[in-house]
């Protein structure tokens, strides 16, 4: 293994800072005017973040556990990016202080008279609300330490034993992660439409989160290494595999939501259609047919072909698109439960420019810290040498 | 030997590396009608080879869009404009309902047009007869060799000097293979060929036939069209007068038929019954159209008791007298039912809607030979000077 | 235990076989004449085909009175059994083209064998409907001509997405299936001995060359429908699951199905073939192709997708709470604790409970062990679409139509049956066509490619 770390500009902590304290500057003065309109738009917030977040640190346990090589070049990339976790609890902060503005079940007069949410409050509560968020992350957070503690301890050690923890480790979190998402799923976005449910929500915020942290662990990948600071051995092959999984992962999402719109709008059960008639209400109307194109049909004809997957321009504008959508299908989940219509403002800007100035930051100090390559994994070597 | 054509000069290497370097080199010596034969794929081969990308993307592409845009247009043609049927209390063009079939074909177009250009246009399959078939040299990378030929189509061909340049690559076995003397010719005429077409034709018509004619109309495939009921109309051993089918129960009502209510009822209660339906111009038109059949024979065409009858019938007084025209629509509708002197009952032959129908264009009628001058639209009239 | 060596892959194919004894070896039992268990076999398989095949006469002359469904049990054994063996016909088709693009390299030695099953399990799953129709001999009203009574078919049912699915799903295998079957019918006809069989294997393989020039389309042909197949295998089980979804019935109305169905099939399908794959590997000594490694893969998929449907069923049974829908409450708490409760404990104990064990590596590894599991999953599969249809169905809003669903003996004359035309048609194809993929496996050799030179 040759390799010889380069340290990422200055000029990345600088931009970090501007978006980091450009964004709180907004999300203060957002708080100040508007409480209610902007603690959904930390919600929308907290949900974007964390997709970014888990994503890609199910993308590391993914590794493992597939046993996948190609990508273990880049595995850093996503473990950075899963390193900026602790910033949910920052993020959530504000919304249980606001928790009545924003859940119709967090409202003690309108619980007394429906008998439904008094049904659901066992589960619905702020208590247990707070406790089932507290061990989400807690669980979350205690995969990403052992996990990049592992793969830290190789770079010197280069120890194969470390892996096979990882490998026993990721096991054990796939379906715990699943179960924790899920309810994640429920609790935050589920339930801001508290008489609505259905089955298959933990899997569409699933697949959102899955997709999140592959688009966000690809374009950062891909820059870095077109920019050399990554390995010479990785190229178009390693790319192809992102795309492609991009690809994949925006299919299996469609076919997800697909299958959540169809199954209700044939049944055309009141209690359950109303979730998507006020989204096909006023402008929300256009929103829900531009998810269809920005969700779906714009990265699907993006990654088409064959050379698209390959193509490091193409394959970062879609990415960068992909995160983009993550954000307006958030946006699409969340913001019909506050207002009647389409509603875009300053509001709307500051979390999400916070947030990326968060991830700058965050990433810019783990890559000062550690190797942008896991040079002590023994499956490096095969992942440099990967070809399709 | 020597009339025949050569087709190729063959030799074999014996392991993958080999015969990918073999295929650099003649690539790169200027050989363009070449080939390899490999019992597996070889990864970089193409390159090796210096051959196009595949285009069978866009192939498939075309056939996917094709189905896709087929379907979608087919499921709506008939939904809408074919066939339309609510179902569900869904709208016609119900487009979620129509994906999982769209998608459906999409695949299958695509699928089997990818397959058929393949194997048909790319491949030109079958070809059982082709001049490396039967050979040593098809045998040997048909199990675990690899085969470098190259065919005297190539603008560079000349056997000897490609024998040498195998000889350098390293290559086994070395041979000239050449094409066959005559390819079987496919006469048209022949009569085994007519015979089979013949016989394929009887085949297929005879099993159509039967399956259509024959098959569905035994038992037990007739027994949900054949059942043990009575058939209207038809005779029954049943009953001893021989019908199938039954009188009703005396005084049985059939629906929408009560009796009429006002028989030998005095006046003062058929003035109430006013006329159920709206004065609107279908109703005139259908009650012109009744009137027509049923009154004007008798009353002429406008109620001027112009009669058709020529004088064979009684003349009824004309229907524009001020007696008639004062009288409530319940007392014409009386006398349409009951009928009036010499006028019979026409309850049986006009329905009572119909009746009513009628009463309105009566009233139609007494009002056009009886116009004010308040009736004239006076802006629509040129005025004399 | 030996403890994995991380820095290098493990080959796929075990020993380093030479390419003329893969030839040697596959090609063997299309040579020799059938073993005596072989001819066992047959017989059982083909008595069980023709003993349900008088069932089936029976059911065709005196009509389908003769099973078990009534009102409002109009479905029973045989969309169970339909949806059962659509199941089992995912495993192939994921095999082939799903793990195929996922670049596992184990599938090679197993994806023609799987690719068969599903063509054989479809074929048995596409019985079923056909005969619930009652008077199979018109089921060709079903396809949309333009037909003397000038009427189409409904395309907004899902009944009749399930006729698109599963006839494009079946041609779209066959032909998955026939394209990988080409160059090995090739090399077959290349070895052929006798006139007959190098005249039939000439007709079948086309003329196949094996030429670099038709490889490379081939290849990209393979890419393709691979491509094509991954979302064909997840639409089918969709659609399946879409004629309960889309209805109002408690219990049939839950937008998880779809993904629910599809893993549950992967899981009763890699049950099936892991079973039969058992058998194979022994009987045609192929234990170096179809390796340990590949079977202990297999269980690892069986434990993935048997815990996203042990997710589906927590999901369903939460919801079912959550939702404060006193039908969606009453059905499930029917079922785990109504008359049919013995169905739903038998399935989750099948399901979720014992491919648990899986978790642990001497268990996964363990022949036995693997093989008992496998056929636990594939009974517990069975009896979850029991539990959907017949519990959902049997009690449903109106409790005065309540009424119990008991199967008859002509349905489970129909069921064995359909194992019959199963094992029969594998039997058959064990014995005329290469089990695993020559070329395939030819190429997944250590040494079969080309060592990559100068792309650092």
């Amino acid at each position: 293994m040759d390799y010889i770390k380069k340290e990422l500009p200055t000029k990345i902590n600088k931009i970090g800072w501007i978006l980091t304290l450009a964004g709180l500057l907004i999300v203060i003065i957002s708080y100040l005017v508007d409480v209610q309109r902007t603690s959904y738009n930390n919600l929308i917030a907290l949900i974007f973040f964390s997709g970014i977040a888990i994503g890609a640190l199910i993308l590391v346990a993914l590794e493992y556990l597939a046993g996948a090589v190609w990508s273990t070049p880049m595995r850093r990339v996503s473990e950075f990016l899963a390193s900026s976790l602790p910033f949910m609890i920052i993020l959530a902060i504000p919304l249980f202080l606001n928790i009545h503005n924003l859940f119709q079940w967090a409202q003690p007069e309108l619980v007394k008279n429906d008998l439904a949410l008094q049904h659901k409050s066992a589960y619905l509560n702020v208590p247990f609300i707070a406790i089932r968020f507290g061990v989400i992350f807690l669980i979350f957070y205690s995969f990403y330490v052992i996990f990049v503690r592992n793969s830290r301890k190789q770079d010197t050690t280069k120890d194969q034993r470390l892996t096979k923890i990882n490998l026993k480790f990721s096991a054990a979190f796939m379906p715990l992660g699943a179960i924790l998402l899920t309810l994640f799923a429920i609790d935050w976005m589920m339930s801001l439409v508290p008489h609505w449910y259905s089955t298959i929500f933990g899997f569409y915020f699933i697949t959102s989160t899955l997709l999140a942290g592959l688009a966000a662990t690809t374009y950062v990948a891909v820059t870095l290494n077109e920019k050399g600071y990554l390995h010479p051995s990785i190229g178009e092959d390693h790319y192809y595999s992102y795309g492609a999984l991009l690809f994949a992962m925006t299919n299996f999402w469609a076919y997800i939501a697909f299958s959540q719109f169809m199954l209700i709008w044939y049944a055309n059960i009141p209690e359950e259609t109303t979730w998507f008639l006020l989204r096909w209400t006023g402008s929300w109307k256009y929103l829900s047919v531009g998810m269809v194109l920005v969700r779906f049909a714009i990265p699907y004809v993006g990654l088409l072909s064959y050379n698209s997957k390959m193509n490091p321009k193409n394959l970062k504008r879609i990415a960068i698109f992909i995160l983009f959508a993550h954000l307006f299908d958030t946006y699409w989940l969340i913001m019909p439960s506050y207002s009647p219509g389409i509603i875009f403002s300053f509001y709307e800007i500051g979390f999400p420019v916070l947030i990326v100035g968060v991830i700058i930051l965050v990433f810019y100090a783990q890559a000062k810290k550690y190797n942008l390559v896991p040079i002590g994994d023994p499956k490096l070597q095969r992942g440099l040498d990967f070809h399709l | 030997m020597e009339n025949k054509k050569i087709y190729t000069v063959t030799a074999l290497f014996d392991t993958p590396d080999e015969i990918t370097d073999a295929a650099k080199a003649t690539a790169g010596a200027g050989y363009t009608k070449f080939d390899i034969n490999t019992p597996y794929p070889v990864h970089g081969m193409e390159k090796a080879m210096k051959l196009k990308p595949s285009y069978l993307g866009y192939v498939t592409l075309f056939f996917g869009l094709s189905g896709a845009a087929f379907a979608m247009l087919f499921m709506s043609w008939v939904s809408i404009y074919n066939y339309p049927l609510v179902i569900g209390g869904k709208p016609f063009f119900s487009w979620p309902a129509f994906v999982p079939i769209t998608f459906e074909v999409t695949v299958l177009s695509a699928a089997i047009g990818t397959v058929g250009v393949l194997i048909a246009l790319m491949f030109r399959f079958p070809n059982t007869a082709h001049p490396l078939h039967d050979t040593n040299y098809m045998k040997k990378v048909s199990a675990d060799k690899f085969g470098l030929n190259i065919t005297s189509l190539d603008p560079l061909f000349d056997e000897n000097k490609i024998k040498e340049f195998f000889k350098g690559l390293g290559g086994k076995e070395i041979e000239t293979i050449y094409e066959e003397d005559k390819k079987a010719e496919i006469k048209v005429f022949d009569y085994r060929f007519i015979m089979t077409l013949v016989l394929v034709a009887i085949v297929t018509a005879g099993t159509t036939y039967f399956v259509l004619n024959k098959l569905l109309y035994m038992q037990p495939f007739t027994w949900m069209g054949e059942q043990d009921k009575v058939i209207a109309q038809s005779e029954s051993n049943f009953y001893n007068d021989g019908f199938s089918m039954r009188l009703p129960v005396e005084g049985t009502v059939a629906r929408g038929y009560l009796p009429y209510e006002y028989k030998g009822a005095p006046d003062s209660v058929i003035k109430f019954i006013s006329n159920p339906l709206p004065f609107t111009k279908d109703i005139i038109e259908k009650g012109k159209m009744r009137f027509d059949t049923y009154c004007s024979p008798c009353h002429g065409y406008f109620g001027q008791s112009d009669s058709r009858l020529h004088d064979q019938f009684p003349k009824p007084p004309t229907l524009h007298s001020d007696k008639v025209r004062n009288w409530p629509d319940g007392n014409i509708y009386n006398v349409i039912t009951n009928g009036q002197n010499v006028m019979p009952s026409y309850e049986k032959q006009i329905s009572r809607e119909d009746r009513w129908a009628i009463i309105h264009y009566v009233r139609v009628l007494q009002r056009s030979l009886n116009a004010k001058d308040s009736d004239i639209d006076t802006s629509q009239v040129k005025r004399e000077k | 235990m030996t403890t994995i060596d991380f820095t290098h892959e493990i080959p796929v194919i075990e020993g380093k076989p030479a390419a003329s004894s893969i030839d040697e070896m596959v090609s063997a039992p299309l040579n020799q004449k059938p073993g005596k268990v072989w001819k066992i076999l047959f017989t059982i398989t083909v008595t069980m085909l023709t003993v349900g095949s008088v069932a089936l006469g029976l059911t065709f002359y005196y009509g389908i009175g003769l099973w078990g469904n009534n009102q409002p049990v109009g479905w029973g054994f045989d969309i169970v059994n339909f949806v059962f063996w659509v199941g089992i016909g995912h495993a192939g088709t994921l095999i082939s083209a799903i793990l195929f693009l996922l670049r596992q390299k184990w599938r090679t030695g197993i994806a023609r064998f799987a690719e068969a099953m599903t063509i054989f399990a479809v074929m048995c799953a596409g019985l079923f409907p056909a005969i619930h129709t009652g008077r199979a001999w018109l089921d060709g009203y079903l396809f949309p001509y333009p037909n003397a009574n000038h009427i189409w078919v409904n395309f907004i049912s899902p009944l009749l997405w399930d006729v698109f699915a599963v006839s494009t799903y079946f041609t779209v295998s066959l032909i998955f299936w026939y394209i990988g079957l080409i160059p090995d019918l090739a090399t077959l006809r290349d070895r052929a001995t006798t006139k007959w069989k190098k005249i039939s294997y000439s007709i079948f393989s086309l003329g196949w060359r094996h030429s670099a020039r038709h490889w490379q389309h081939y290849e990209k042909a393979y890419v393709i429908l691979a491509g094509f197949a991954t979302p064909l295998v997840l639409s089918v089980h969709t659609i399946v699951s879409f004629d309960f979804a889309v209805s109002v019935i408690p219990g049939w109305h839950t937008t998880i199905f779809p993904p629910y169905f599809v893993a549950g099939a992967v899981f009763s399908g890699f049950a099936m073939v892991q079973n039969v794959l058992i058998f194979v590997r022994q009987a045609f000594k192929l234990q170096h192709i179809i390796t340990l490694n590949t079977l202990e893969k297999m269980n690892q998929v069986m434990i993935l997708t048997g815990s996203i449907v042990g997710y589906a069923y927590a999901t369903e049974f939460f919801t079912a709470w959550y939702s404060g829908n006193q039908f969606e409450m009453f059905t499930f708490i029917n079922r785990a604790l109504g008359p049919y409760a013995w169905a739903y404990w038998t399935m989750i104990s099948c399901n979720v409970i014992f491919p648990q064990l899986f978790w642990f590596k001497k268990i996964r590894r363990s022949i036995l062990f693997m093989f008992i599991i496998g056929v636990f999953v594939n009974v517990g599969m069975w009896f979850e679409r029991f539990v959907i249809i017949v519990t959902s169905l049997s009690r449903d809003y109106l409790p005065s139509s309540w009424h119990m669903y008991v199967p008859t003996v002509y349905d489970l004359a129909i069921l064995m049956m359909s194992f019959g035309l199963f094992f029969t048609l594998t039997l058959l194809f064990v014995r005329t066509l290469p089990v695993v993929s020559i070329a395939e496996v030819k190429a997944h050799v250590d040494g079969a490619q080309p060592v990559h030179k100068g792309v650092h």
